[in-house]
């Protein structure tokens, strides 16, 4: 029972995106992409979502994501993309009910509106969604996200969360606030997987990083071991100095200490 | 309101025709035709086909017309069924005519199938270009209302005066002017005629040549082709307004400010019906072009 | 935690009244639809008659069973059509204005007709016997049907059909299928001319049972494929990627709008000529009234499309009596103000 990328390719005409990258996820922990813009961290999210075409492997709680119809994955994982666009005036909980419609929470109607407060939007259920802010917005996709797969684990199996960026257009409280409702998830017994910007919120909130770079994996493993000053200035080609508070062992990286770096500071 | 009258009429006229479809047969229309001919309710299609009906004196049996039929004037009273080509069948029922005369070409065909199916008598009455043509029309509109007299007095009357015309008109190859149907000047583009219509035969009925024989039917010529044509006279529908200002628009067109005709500022302009519809009043449009042609102006 | 203290509003069994209550004006408008027209006879006097044991004039009976009854089994049948194509159109393009134009069939449609009704002469004479008077609506729904087919066989590869090459291809598309009409206008004759501009404009004044029958099979087949889009393209509005992840066969799903749209629109504009709007107005109107979710749209406006082609039908027929006017002149006049009227009031909604 896991999410395992095995040996991914991926070329937009002649260009590699993706080199071949393997990844394992388990379930019961929040799994962090992170890397430097164009390393390939939506290219391994899209291969893992079926959302583009790929060489390789995807396995999702041990079948191949090739051999399933589209209704049997949505009933085992959900899909956050980076941006979402709205055609047409739903309201707010339209939208999350459109999630619901081909989740495992098919029958249980109230599941739209709790996933709403799991946001802390159920004040805003029946404005239209484009009347939303951007932080807004991306909550709510959250919130449709969530109600597909609401319960973190079902029949025996866990439930995947499979998100572009969560965090990108939220300010610091609602950041925090996500990536709790993520960690909860994944506490509950289901597996989360995330394309992250940010590292100190990686840091945080991840229990497992990959360090994209160039297509390909430069490391893999818990934050602790992964976000060195090492690993992280070869991925962002900018020597990057990590440090730990005191009494917490949780890294940071503070890029102010990039500049105070005798060499160039990036390259 | 006329309804209550017109209630009863379709009821009536079938009836009447199926009645007198009985009797009528072996009687020659001669004797009083009004009277025993069936068709007292008569739905006429097409310019040509009302201007024949009135010339037999049948024109108090007209119920009704289409859009096209504009002579003798009064008709423009009758009740108007649309475009010949998109008849409506409900609409045309509804005037009640037990005998339909249409000109060639009437429909759409599933209008006529649904009006032939509700017993409605229905001749067509086939298109002409030549006075031979015109005399076919007269023959098949009078056997269809019951004047066979009548139409062969109009006939004959009608060959007197178009022969006499064509006579008058004839001139000498040399001699004969070369003309230019225009049929718009949309946008200051030029649609004119070439041959196989109706202005083609008129205009060499009355003593012309048309200028343009390069193809069939009314297309959009180009500025040069109007240049190569050479016309001496431009011949167009007469629309009303005021055709000092639509002269000088005309000529001011590059294309045409070339051309003898505009140099000369000739320009013939003759109503549309009278000019296209070869029917009885032919003898008198081929004589008013030709004098338009060869008259001096003044 | 935030409380849940909001109630979400219930906009889709509010929709789902709305199935009746347009049912319920449908009936009303076919009942109008018998009762009036040029001619005197009407729905009513002539139940009374059948009441009463009376038999009906040869009249009667052609006025009402062989022209108003076709003309109104044909005005719900196109009606429903072209609202329901407008309605799946605009979500697989996910574009309020997309209507069955964009994929092709209008142009298609109308080279077909403009073929048949300049060229049909030149046929020879047993396909002339074979189509009888049915040529030009034979040609117009193979051109429709035909580009559609053509444009969805472009812009599929490997599987995969791109919506948007789809709408670069239709606009190529149209521009060809109308040189190629400009081409045909400038050989015909002036009639054939007068035909094409009626044709254009459309009417069902030409029904009759052959046309129904013929047509009737594939419109019904059409929406009924149509109506079961639903989810899909409530899913297809979060974009065609999003659409996939909530579970649904996006490509299957294309390929069903696509062809249910061809073949509803190709026979109603065969049968009908060109009318335009009620594709773009209908829907619109009920998005306003009832909420975007195409699960009730997609009903609601094959519902209100034929209301709407009926009625105005009957105002077609009776205005100008005992002539009609061609009925997209009727849906253009009488929709186009009522259409402007809503966005102007709801403009807020609009730029949505």
């Amino acid at each position: 029972m896991s999410l395992t990328a095995n040996n991914i390719r991926v070329s937009y005409g002649k260009r590699e995106a993706l080199r071949g990258v393997s990844l394992t996820a388990l379930p019961g922990e929040v799994t962090a992409i992170v890397g430097p813009n164009g390393s390939g961290k939506s290219t391994l999210l899209g291969a893992i979502t079926a959302s583009l075409p790929f060489h390789g492997r995807v396995g999702l709680n041990g079948r191949d994501i090739g051999t399933l119809k589209p209704w049997d994955l949505a009933a085992q994982r959900a899909v956050l993309p980076q941006a979402s666009r709205l055609a047409f005036p739903f309201t707010v909980v339209e939208v999350v009910r459109l999630g619901l419609q081909s989740g495992t929470a098919g029958d249980r109607p109230e599941v739209p509106m709790q996933a709403l407060a799991r946001v802390g939007l159920a004040h805003y259920a029946n404005r239209t969604f484009q009347e939303l802010s951007g932080g807004e917005a991306q909550r709510v996709m959250l919130a449709r996200v969530l109600a597909q797969v609401w319960a973190p684990v079902e029949h025996g199996e866990p439930r995947w969360l499979l998100l572009d960026e969560p965090v990108s257009s939220l300010d610091i409280g609602h950041q925090l606030q996500v990536m709790e409702i993520l960690r909860d998830f994944a506490r509950a017994g289901g597996g989360v997987v995330a394309v992250m910007h940010d590292l100190n919120l990686t840091a945080l909130s991840a229990d497992r990083v990959a360090v994209l770079a160039e297509g390909q994996r430069l490391a893999f493993g818990a934050p602790g071991e992964v976000l060195t000053d090492d690993i992280l200035s070869r991925a962002y080609g900018c020597a990057l100095r990590v440090s730990a508070p005191p009494p917490e062992t949780i890294p940071y990286i503070l890029p102010h200490a990039a500049s105070a770096q005798k060499e160039p500071a990036c390259v | 309101m006329k309804s209550s009258n017109k209630k009863n009429t379709p009821f009536k006229a079938i009836i009447m025709s199926m009645f007198s479809a009985l009797i009528a047969l072996p009687v020659s229309a001669q004797q009083s035709a009004d009277l025993t001919n069936p068709h007292a309710d008569v739905l006429s299609i097409g310019g040509s086909v009302t201007e024949i009906v009135a010339a037999l004196d049948q024109q108090h049996r007209l119920k009704a017309r289409d859009t096209t039929s504009s002579y003798p004037p009064d008709v423009i009273n009758l009740p108007d069924v649309g475009y010949m080509r998109s008849l409506s069948p409900e609409g045309v029922l509804s005037v009640g005519p037990s005998l339909i005369l249409a000109e060639e070409g009437a429909g759409p065909p599933e209008a006529l199938e649904v009006i032939r199916a509700a017993d409605v008598d229905f001749v067509e009455v086939p298109d002409a270009l030549t006075p031979e043509g015109i005399m076919r029309k007269i023959e098949i509109i009078g056997d269809a209302l019951g004047v066979p007299d009548k139409a062969d007095a109009l006939a004959a009357q009608v060959e007197t005066a178009l022969s006499t015309a064509l006579d008058d008109a004839e001139r000498p190859e040399s001699d004969k002017k070369r003309v230019l149907f225009v049929l718009s000047t949309q946008g200051g583009r030029i649609n004119a005629s070439g041959t196989g219509t109706t202005a083609d035969a008129l205009i060499r009925m009355a003593g012309g040549v048309n200028a343009v024989t390069d193809y069939e039917g009314y297309k959009q010529i180009t500025d040069e082709a109007v240049g190569l044509a050479a016309p001496d006279v431009i011949l167009m529908m007469d629309r009303g307004g005021d055709h000092g200002a639509a002269d000088d628009e005309l000529f001011e067109i590059p294309a045409i400010k070339l051309t003898l005709a505009a140099q000369t500022r000739s320009v013939v302009r003759m109503d549309g019906l009278l000019m296209l519809g070869f029917g009885p009043r032919s003898a008198e449009a081929v004589r008013t072009l030709n004098e338009a042609l060869y008259a001096p102006k003044t | 935690m935030t409380e849940i203290d909001a109630v979400p509003r219930d906009r889709l069994s509010h929709a789902r009244t709305w199935h009746w209550i347009l049912a319920g004006a449908l009936a009303l408008a076919c009942i109008a639809s018998l009762q009036v027209g040029a001619t005197d006879v009407a729905l009513s006097t002539m139940l009374a008659k059948l009441a009463k044991g009376e038999a009906l004039s040869q009249m009667e009976r052609v006025v009402l069973f062989d022209i108003r009854l076709p003309r109104l089994v044909m005005g719900v049948l196109v009606g429903a059509a072209l609202a329901v194509s407008g309605a799946a159109m605009q979500g697989l393009f996910r574009n309020p204005l997309a209507d069955p134009g964009i994929v092709g069939v209008g142009a298609g449609a109308g080279l077909g007709a403009i073929l048949a009704i300049v060229l049909g002469a030149l046929l020879p004479v047993w396909m002339i016997d074979l189509t009888g008077n049915q040529l030009v609506p034979f040609a117009a729904f193979l051109g429709g049907w035909g580009s559609t087919l053509l444009l969805y066989r472009v812009s599929t590869r490997h599987g995969r059909t791109s919506v948007a090459t789809m709408l670069l291809a239709g606009i190529a598309l149209g521009a060809l299928a109308g040189a190629l009409s400009g081409i045909l206008v400038y050989i015909a004759d002036d009639r054939q001319l007068r035909d094409l501009t009626f044709w254009g404009l459309g009417s069902l004044a030409g029904a009759s049972w052959a046309k129904v029958l013929s047509a009737g099979p594939l419109i019904l087949l059409s929406i009924s494929a149509a109506l079961m889009l639903g989810r899909g393209l409530n899913g297809l509005a979060l974009g065609e990627a999003t659409a996939a992840h909530i579970g649904i066969d996006v490509q299957r799903m294309k390929s069903i709008a696509i062809l249910a749209v061809a073949g509803a629109t190709g026979a109603a504009v065969a049968v009908s000529g060109g009318i335009g709007f009620i594709g773009i107005v209908v829907p619109h109107l009920l998005r306003l009234a009832s909420g975007p979710d195409h699960r009730t749209l997609l009903l609601n406006s094959a519902l209100l499309g034929a209301i709407l082609l009926i009625l105005a039908d009957v105002i077609a027929r009776v205005v100008i009596a005992p002539a009609e006017l061609p009925i997209g002149i009727v849906t253009a006049v009488l929709g186009a103000p009522v259409f402007l009227w809503i966005l102007l009031k709801r403009r807020g909604l609009v730029e949505l």
